[in-house]
């Protein structure tokens, strides 16, 4: 699959504070990619960087093949919904119509349906929009102008749990339907975790874990039970986290589990939880990342 | 061009601030007529396009951005609705005159837009000469809302700060051809006419609008 977004060596400065450092990913053409870290790591410049709404200091970006810095080639085939997005004093409608004259795949019916899901009115201004409502703007704008890569950074603040549901199920339809490259940057990590096919995790700037999501989903398994039968599981293995209180013990196995491995839990009396997304991109956040021997699956800590 | 347009459009969907020049207009003549200071209301007109330049930047490029345009396009395109909007003006501000002339200054002797010097000639002179003006500060006003937006309001003062020495160098050089300084060298400005005068307009526009396409080329939203 060719890659529809391509980063290489990416840098950003501030004055003397590196935002991106050395950031190098690709993502695969008609796929939904996370775009996952904690907050100040760095996604929202690399966003914008993507989006063309901001400079790189060194390093390549590449967008549909091309760099999106005022190439209009580019940028019309890219649509990018921001969180703290700035409109003019126009009403949502307004919003809408503007963007129909700038993206080509330009659906309006999707985006009056999806105005109507929101219960966003048309004929609001977009200031006396509730924050909530001024995200659905946002979303139906994302999904609406069908453009070829789609960024979204943090689309839903504000979107209440029904509104987002809402969101996932309009956006995987669509995606099924209209399918494109989607970039996702989000807090709600498990809540979004069943759309990506890929997750890449920023910590302090720079790319800690760049894997498929299914790698991922089967990469990690909490063990838990009597401290014998945990530590002859587990025995000679990477682990990340090691608990012990009393006769129990947990500890956080990485790596799937053989067919063996879960005969000798069951009789062992083991309690087997696999980590979720949400947990895994913590503990990669955390530098405590190790590696898993699978193919596909790359980190830069791998402090066990 | 054709994104030029788009983003002309895109501009005057904030139609308010547009119509409210008839207002502007229809309240300047009102004060110029009942004050009898005539044209001098007339100013309040113009400086509302340096306003209305300064309007199409602040919250209208970041969603221009999100919308894919470039910076160069949102540049030229919202240049391009100046130039219109000078060009309509300027037509109503030639029709206003003749109307005025016609009925002797509105029954009422006013020299509302009759401009010593500057609007007083031929019809095609007027238009020329008020939508070159009106198109300058437009995109003046376009300039300082782009040095706002990538320098914040440091910026907008450095800026002005800069715009008032070259006021200042500039009453200085007037002066020293006042005093023949030049003379010598063959430079004078005396004897501009006002057509002469719109072709100096027209150039200042042409630098201002290089100005703000530089200073947005490295803005950021």
């Amino acid at each position: 699959m060719t890659a529809a977004i391509s980063v290489t060596g990416l840098t950003r400065k501030y004055w003397d504070q590196i935002v991106l450092d050395d950031v190098s990913f690709t993502v695969p053409g008609g796929t939904i990619t996370g775009l996952l870290g904690r907050n100040g790591a760095g996604k929202t410049t690399l966003l914008r960087i993507l989006a063309g709404h901001e400079f790189p200091s060194s390093g390549l970006v590449r967008v549909l093949g091309g760099a999106p810095t005022e190439n209009e080639a580019v940028l019309r085939r890219l649509v990018f919904v921001r969180e703290d997005q700035a409109y003019p004093d126009i009403k949502a409608g307004q919003a809408l119509r503007a963007a129909s004259w700038f993206f080509p795949n330009w659906d309006s019916a999707l985006a009056s349906s999806l105005l109507d899901s929101f219960g966003v009115r048309a004929n609001k201004a977009v200031k006396r929009l509730s924050r909530g409502q001024r995200s659905a703007l946002g979303i139906t704008i994302g999904l609406a102008a069908r453009a070829e890569v789609t960024l979204f950074d943090e689309p839903y603040a504000g979107l209440d749990a029904v509104a987002r549901q809402v969101f996932y199920d309009r956006l995987l339809a669509d995606f099924a339907e209209f399918p494109r490259t989607v970039l996702l940057s989000t807090h709600l990590i498990d809540e979004a975790a069943a759309l990506f096919e890929g997750v890449i995790v920023i910590d302090r700037g720079r790319v800690v874990l760049d894997a498929p999501a299914d790698v991922l989903r089967g990469a990690a398994t909490r063990v838990s039970g009597p401290c014998l039968a945990v530590d002859a599981l587990a025995g000679g293995r990477p682990v990340w986290e090691r608990r012990r209180l009393g006769s129990q013990a947990s500890v956080v196995m990485v790596g799937p589990l053989s067919q063996d491995d879960r005969e000798q839990a069951r009789s062992s009396g083991l309690d087997l939880t696999p980590l979720s997304l949400q947990q895994i991109v913590v503990q990669a956040a955390a530098g405590v990342l190790a590696p898993v021997p699978e193919a596909g699956f790359e980190t830069e800590r791998t402090s066990a | 061009m054709n994104t030029w347009v788009t983003v002309a459009r895109y501009q005057l969907m904030r139609r308010a601030s547009y119509l409210a020049l008839l207002w502007i207009l229809a309240f300047c003549f009102a004060v110029g007529a009942v004050s009898g200071a005539g044209s001098r209301y007339l100013f309040g007109v113009v400086l509302y396009f340096a306003i209305l330049g300064m309007q199409t930047i602040g919250r209208s490029l970041p969603f221009g951005l999100t919308l894919g345009a470039s910076r160069r396009s949102f540049c030229s395109g919202t240049a391009l609705l100046g130039m219109a909007l000078a060009v309509v003006s300027g037509l109503v501000l030639t029709a206003l005159q003749a109307i005025e002339r016609a009925t002797g200054g509105w029954w009422l002797s006013l020299h509302f837009f009759r401009v010593t010097y500057l609007l007083n000639g031929p019809w095609y002179a007027t238009w020329l000469t008020s939508a070159v003006g009106l198109f300058a500060l437009f995109v003046y006003g376009m300039w300082h809302g782009i040095v706002n937006h990538r320098w914040g309001m440091l910026g907008t003062l450095a800026f002005i700060a800069v715009q008032a020495v070259l006021v200042v160098a500039g009453v200085l050089v007037g002066n020293l051809e006042h005093w023949h300084v030049f003379s010598g060298v063959g430079g004078s400005s005396a004897g501009l006419t006002a057509l002469g005068l719109t072709g100096v307009v027209a150039a200042l526009a042409v630098l201002l609008l290089a100005g703000g396409h530089a200073t947005i080329r490295r803005a950021t939203v």
